[in-house]
């Protein structure tokens, strides 16, 4: 029991992270009915920004850690929300009414130009937060082993947090109403008085915002990165926002959930069960596990079906 | 231009074979050769090669030559490229060298060996690890260092008689390199009569590994040896600490880089055990020591890395060979490396001898402990593989 609870704790960290990220590639699906490639990226873009302040600029205010880690979120937000608005601004607008599968192609153009670049900037190495961020704060103890640390509960609060708070801007805000209908339709929206590109821009801001502040999360809690974090973490994210219904915000975050746990009690009881080398074959079954609730579910566990307009 | 190209064939045709004559007269040099990658990815190995083995050929010619005849090396750059080996190699046979030692890499040194194979000519790598050279039965190929497999056997000396581990657990990522040295770790450790009570992988795209190490804190294990890379072995660490398990990690020569403890943290790293080639400046044996010493007073620096010890291996077996046989003829000297050659004082360690594949046996593995302050420091206790490995051979 002790070690199934601690399990499950595990999974929810990382499906805490794959919904976050989720959430960017959901929200952009949304509104363009685009699957934003460069997403990933862009979050890895984050840790990798966050890195550069917080050795840098920052590296003097350590002391007071959850202050600098929040500034520098803060900071970073804002830079990647304006690297994705650049973004749809260069390489996807033009293309809008090129058909479904330029802006696609541009979007991997546009994930392998951030992967190239920041390469570069990494020079190819392991990059590593300062050491002992956010480390002194309280763990919770459940019982024997099993327990939380501090940093957890803050990066699973945080999550929830974001979560939240998107589900309310989109659900109860005159903006986000916007939002709803620009995903609708674009020229309907357009006859409502809706500025459809100024919303799209605002969602290109908002997604690789929230990316970015992932990138953040996942840089102080893991303490080290690579140029390929964005690949391998962006697929699953990708998968866990497909999973709970692309284009829904609550879908993504149970997608993101479903995931992290289904993969960690692979690796967790996969050895039981008789299966050799159970981390390889751990991705193996999340994807046997995406293709089974698709074939059940096409538009995902949350996923609405939309009437064909005729 | 055709004519100067006549011209030149001619000379060489009428030269070559006195160059050839030549060589065999008392008094003239004996050549030997040297290829590695002077220029290219791997050119500080390279460089240190030339620097480690010209040593030993001024000291030779100091102290009056070989069998009364200089000694003269002829470097050959073939940059790590397979395609530049086959070439320089041609050279070196034309230029008439009695032996060769290199190259730096296993795939610079595969396409080479072909050739000094069908060219009669003795052959020894001090650093090309891959098993599949020693496998086609090519009698004049040698190499001084060692296969996987042997730190297999040395961790699990390490963990058996260092840590006085029973029961072990082997990780490894599914990578071909990690993935041979678990299975072979696994093998010798049931063969001493260890309990592999775990054996598993991770995958290497993973951030996250709480999942694994939750398995691995279950199984209770006296010490695990991860043979994967430095970056998953950092992470390995660090949540192990996150998660407050006790666990103890022994890690393979991959995982052997400072970076490693930045990963992890310095105080989630520290006491973690590291299997790996030694520091040249680590070795105790008095060759060692003299060597290094001489290396240091020449360059200014001691030799960076242990594959440099190991080419200054190559070539005094080569000269002890030819020593023994007063002979240049490299079927002489292999069929001396092969059968009598035994309990040589090497650089890296007393050469037992080399097997019917031309691999050296023994091992030069020696047990590393990453220290309180996060440096990664030579271990007091180290593992006597010599006298068992010895035993077990006879």
């Amino acid at each position: 029991m002790e070690t199934f609870l601690q399990q499950l704790i595990n999974g929810l960290t990382i499906g805490g992270f794959y919904a976050v990220v989720a959430l960017g590639y959901t929200m952009v699906y949304g509104v363009l009915k685009l699957i934003n490639f460069a997403h990933g990226d862009m979050f890895m873009w984050g840790t990798l920004a966050g890195w550069g302040l917080l050795t840098t600029v920052f590296a003097g205010l350590l002391d007071l850690d959850l202050i600098a880690v929040l500034i520098v979120a803060i900071v970073v937000m804002a830079f990647i929300g304006l690297l994705g608005m650049t973004i749809e601004r260069v390489a996807y607008r033009p293309l809008r009414s090129a058909g479904r599968l330029s802006p696609i192609i541009s979007a991997l153009g546009a994930a392998f130009a951030l992967q190239a670049v920041a390469r570069n900037v990494s020079e190819a190495r392991w990059r590593t937060y300062p050491e002992g961020l956010l480390k002194e704060m309280p763990d919770l103890h459940l019982s024997g082993t099993v327990g939380l640390s501090g940093l957890q509960i803050l990066m699973l609060g945080v999550c929830a947090a974001v979560m939240i708070g998107l589900y309310l801007f989109v659900q109860r805000t005159r903006i986000g109403t916007a939002m709803r209908a620009v995903s609708l339709d674009h020229n309907v929206s357009r006859l409502m008085g809706i500025n459809v590109d100024r919303i799209i821009s605002l969602v290109f801001f908002i997604g690789p915002a929230l990316g970015g502040l992932a990138g953040v999360m996942i840089g102080t809690y893991y303490g080290s990165f690579n140029f390929t974090l964005g690949w391998v973490f962006g697929l699953k994210a990708f998968i866990a926002a497909i999973l709970g219904g692309i284009g829904n915000i609550p879908g993504a975050v149970l997608g993101g959930f479903i995931l992290g746990i289904s993969e960690t009690m692979v690796v967790a009881y996969g050895p039981d069960l008789g299966l050799v080398d159970a981390s390889a074959w751990k991705d193996a079954i999340a994807y046997v596990l995406l293709i089974a609730i698709l074939i059940t579910r096409p538009t995902g566990i949350l996923g609405e079906t939309v009437a064909e307009k005729v | 231009m055709k004519r100067i190209l006549a011209v030149t064939i001619l000379l060489a045709l009428v030269l070559g074979p006195l160059s050839l004559s030549a060589r065999a007269q008392e008094g003239d040099p004996i050549l030997i050769g040297l290829q590695g990658p002077m220029t290219g990815d791997f050119a500080y190995e390279g460089q240190g090669f030339e620097q480690a083995i010209s040593l030993l050929v001024d000291q030779i010619n100091a102290e009056g030559g070989l069998l009364g005849r200089p000694v003269e090396l002829v470097i050959e750059d073939d940059a790590g490229d397979p395609t530049q080996s086959a070439l320089v190699a041609d050279r070196l046979v034309d230029a008439g060298v009695v032996a060769v030692i290199g190259a730096y890499n296993s795939t610079a040194t595969e396409p080479a060996s072909e050739i000094y194979n069908e060219e009669g000519i003795l052959h020894i790598t001090p650093s090309s690890t891959a098993t599949r050279l020693t496998e086609k039965g090519f009698e004049q190929f040698f190499r001084v260092c060692f296969l996987d497999d042997r730190q297999a056997l040395f961790a699990v000396m390490a963990m058996a008689d260092v840590l006085g581990a029973q029961k072990v657990g082997v990780l490894h990522d599914n990578s071909t390199y990690a993935q041979g040295l678990a299975e072979w770790t696994r093998t010798y450790a049931e063969e001493a009569g260890l309990e592999v009570a775990y054996f598993d992988a991770i995958n290497p795209d993973d951030q996250d590994f709480t999942p694994t190490l939750t398995n691995i804190g279950q199984a209770d294990l006296d010490a695990i040896y991860f043979t994967g890379y430095h970056a998953q072995g950092g992470l390995l660490l660090r949540q192990t600490a996150e998660l407050g398990l006790d666990i103890q990690w022994v890690m393979g020569n991959a995982s052997n880089n400072p970076e490693m403890v930045e990963i992890a943290g310095v105080d989630a790293a520290a006491g973690t055990f590291i299997t790996t080639e030694p520091l040249p400046q680590d070795l105790e044996y008095p060759e060692a020591v003299e060597f290094v010493e001489a290396f240091t007073e020449a360059y200014g620096e001691p030799p960076a890395s242990v594959w440099w010890l190991l080419a200054a291996e190559a070539f005094n077996v080569i000269v002890h060979a030819i020593e023994e046989t007063e002979s240049t003829d490299p079927e002489v000297l292999a069929a001396y490396l092969h059968e009598d050659f035994a309990d040589y004082p090497g650089l890296s360690g007393p050469i037992i001898g080399f097997d019917e594949k031309g691999d050296r046996l023994g091992t030069i593995h020696a047990l590393y402990e990453i220290d309180e302050e996060g440096v990664i420091t030579y271990y007091p206790e180290q593992p006597q593989p010599e006298a068992e490995e010895a035993e077990a051979d006879a």
